[in-house]
């Protein structure tokens, strides 16, 4: 398992130095992360092999579809968002309506044994860089244990264990239809290539606490999206290739002429790989605590291929409590900090601190459920490029209400409320101060 | 024959004539309250059990995937049956000191029992669904019943004292013990649930059910 891991780490670090320059929207993927995909599809095949003894076993492998399909009816009243390469808090800003397939994705797991499990994740999203590709992908080994310790691990592609509102089919929440700032950074610039262990004590009463760490890898320009665009809310996962449009109009082209004009989330750019390391426990039904600390440890000089390395780091705390009369609260809160460039004096091209807290409280109501997400956000910088103006601050409000029938249709409802101040919208002849709303109505099909 | 015959009739007549059913009724919030242990423990030497404890069987229905009974309540020295007859593989499994064990369910094949000999609650949870939950309640008492979805509990004992103690998996706090002479009347066990529990039912939605990331 710890040879897949370096295996799959310096296989990514090899084919740093050979990638290409990427173009506008519409390129093949690079070979980087083709390489690694096929990386790591081979070594999961690998690992099938190695364990011959299943097929006498005859009952294994296992597998079991799950998955989504997303329909939606948006009506925006806002900025230009992140697709129309605007400044706004929304993935799709202006002030119109729109009917999408939003996302159909699938999940397909094999249970190769009693411990070891392969999960995949195979997603469609409305205007993805790859129409379909892979959000997660991973091996997991979780035996029963003994006298109540466990010991688990995942290795392969999977997200950071941050939210605890996305728990539902791939990585949907089962409370709003827009994830909240944090958790919408999380999906489209997070993303753990590597490998994972978590070591857990349970009591008789089924109260858990444990210990988990990761090293990690292919994450270099995570915080990208965070410093020049700032935090917004959607629902939208980057996948194995994707690619992020930048804002327009700020200067970016002209301070930093050797980025391309897209930001690929998942790439090693330094050869150095990151970690995450944090604690969790639970009282089921009752509350779940998790805090971590995570740090891609990227060099903030490093840069190839039209990609600069963002070195990130931060903390990251959620609570879950169940409250009297049927009440969910989960709360969330991030700290932390992105730096790119070369040190100019003790300042940097970009530094930027980042900060976002929400608190969402849920219960049954009537036939269906009901929500509300409330949350403060902000960053503030501290380097050398006055001009390249990265602060914001802001909060915002979601109320959703959906309702499940026969478990498997979702009708969802569901409105956002954005206030916040960017002085960079200024350069774009924006007002700093925007106020942007969003509608929603969604079905989901869970099956 | 005739001697045979008899014989079997006086046995049947023995037992019968010995045997009272105690039956209570529980309730929890004013409605009836499924899965409370009631255990008997006999205070006169007539009514102590004789018989070696039965073999026993917990059933894990394939379609809700969940734990049949929720609740088993059996005597101290039972072997208990782990039967599962479906398509979906089960992985079985107590961290509770009255039992450690785990147990690896194949579809189709019948698993040796597990003995359950020392007295105490055994916790069960499965490795693949982890949402169920169920438990195995371990007693030295004499007889044991469990209530039904009614709320209704039976138990078929010898006439005579017995020191009645009662068990449920959500209490906020277990009902007092009694002692009652049997025959008697229907008893009323009413006890208070804590505010939130696990049910080892399935998540009520597929979205839920879809997403497994080990936390």
């Amino acid at each position: 398992m710890f040879a897949f891991i370096v295996s799959t780490l310096s296989s990514a670090q090899a084919t740093a130095r050979r990638r290409q320059p990427i173009g506008t929207f519409g390129h093949r993927p690079i070979p980087a992360c083709r390489y690694l995909s096929a990386v790591l599809l081979i070594g999961s095949a690998l690992l099938i092999q190695a364990k011959p003894s299943l097929s006498d076993e005859g009952q294994f492998p296992e597998f079991t579809w799950h998955g989504l399909l997303d329909l939606r009816y948006q009506h925006s009243d806002a900025a230009p968002g992140q697709l129309e390469q605007g400044l706004g808090k929304l993935r799709e800003g202006g002030a119109r309506d729109r009917w999408q397939i939003n996302e159909a994705a699938s999940t397909l797991q094999v249970r190769l044994d009693w411990d070891w499990m392969a999960t995949a994740t195979l997603k469609y999203a409305d205007l993805q860089s790859a129409p379909v590709d892979l959000t997660e992908a991973f091996l997991a080994y979780r035996p029963v244990g003994s006298a109540g310790w466990r010991l688990a691990g995942r290795l392969g592609l999977f997200f950071p264990p941050i939210s605890l509102e996305n728990v539902g089919t791939a990585w949907s929440s089962p409370y709003t239809l827009s994830s909240s700032t944090i958790n919408a950074w999380v999906g489209e610039e997070l993303r753990a290539f590597g490998g994972e262990l978590r070591l857990d004590y349970q009591t008789e009463a089924g109260d858990r606490v444990g210990l988990f760490g990761a090293a990690l890898a292919n994450n270099d320009t995570a915080g990208l999206m965070l410093a020049w665009r700032g935090w917004t809310l959607h629902d939208f996962e980057s996948t194995l290739n994707g690619r992020l449009r930048l804002p327009e109009g700020i200067g970016i082209p002209t301070l930093f002429p050797e980025q391309a004009n897209a930001s690929q989330t998942f790439v090693e750019v330094d050869r150095r790989p990151g970690f995450y390391a944090g604690i969790a426990a639970e009282r089921p039904q009752r509350y779940t605590l998790r805090a971590m600390y995570y740090d891609n440890n990227a060099d903030p000089s490093g840069l190839s291929a039209g990609q600069y390395s963002w070195h990130t780091r931060f903390w990251s705390v959620g609570s879950k409590a169940e409250l009297p009369w049927e009440t969910t609260l989960i709360s969330q809160a991030m700290i932390g900090r992105t730096s790119m460039g070369d040190l100019n004096g003790d300042l940097r091209a970009v530094d930027v601190g980042f900060w976002s807290a929400s608190w969402l409280i849920s219960r049954p109501l009537g036939e269906g459920r009901f929500s509300v997400r409330y949350e403060r956000f902000g960053s503030d910088e501290r380097d050398y490029l006055p001009q390249d103006r990265n602060g914001e601050h802001g909060q915002a409000w979601t109320v959703n209400y959906n309702l499940t029938f026969a478990q498997r249709h979702q009708l969802n409802f569901e409105f956002s409320s954005i206030y916040s101040v960017r002085p960079a919208r200024l350069e774009r002849g924006e007002s700093a101060y925007q106020e942007e709303m969003l509608w929603q109505v969604g079905y989901r099909l869970f099956f | 024959m005739a001697s045979r015959l008899s014989t079997v009739f006086l046995t049947a007549w023995t037992v019968l004539a010995d045997a009272e059913e105690l039956r209570g009724l529980a309730e929890a919030g004013g409605r009836p309250l499924a899965n409370l242990v009631v255990a008997l423990e006999a205070l006169d030497q007539s009514g102590r059990a004789k018989a070696p404890p039965q073999s026993a069987a917990m059933l894990l229905d394939q379609k809700s995937r969940e734990f049949v009974p929720h609740v088993l309540a059996v005597r101290s020295g039972t072997p208990v049956f782990f039967p599962n007859s479906d398509a979906i593989k089960h992985h079985v499994y107590s961290f509770s000191t009255a039992k450690r064990f785990e147990i690896k369910l194949y579809s189709g094949v019948p698993p040796e029992p597990v003995l359950f000999d020392k007295p105490g609650i055994v916790a069960l949870g499965c490795n693949i669904h982890d949402w169920m939950l169920g438990y195995i309640y371990v007693s030295d008492a004499d007889y044991l019943g469990v209530s039904d979805n009614e709320g209704r509990w039976s138990v078929v004992v010898p006439s005579g004292r017995y020191r009645l103690t009662f068990w449920h998996p959500y209490a906020a706090a277990q009902p007092a013990e009694q002692v009652v002479t049997v025959p008697t009347g229907e008893l009323r066990v009413t006890l208070e649930l804590k505010a939130q529990f696990q049910t080892g039912k399935p998540p009520a939605s597929l979205q839920i059910q879809g997403y497994g990331d080990g936390f």
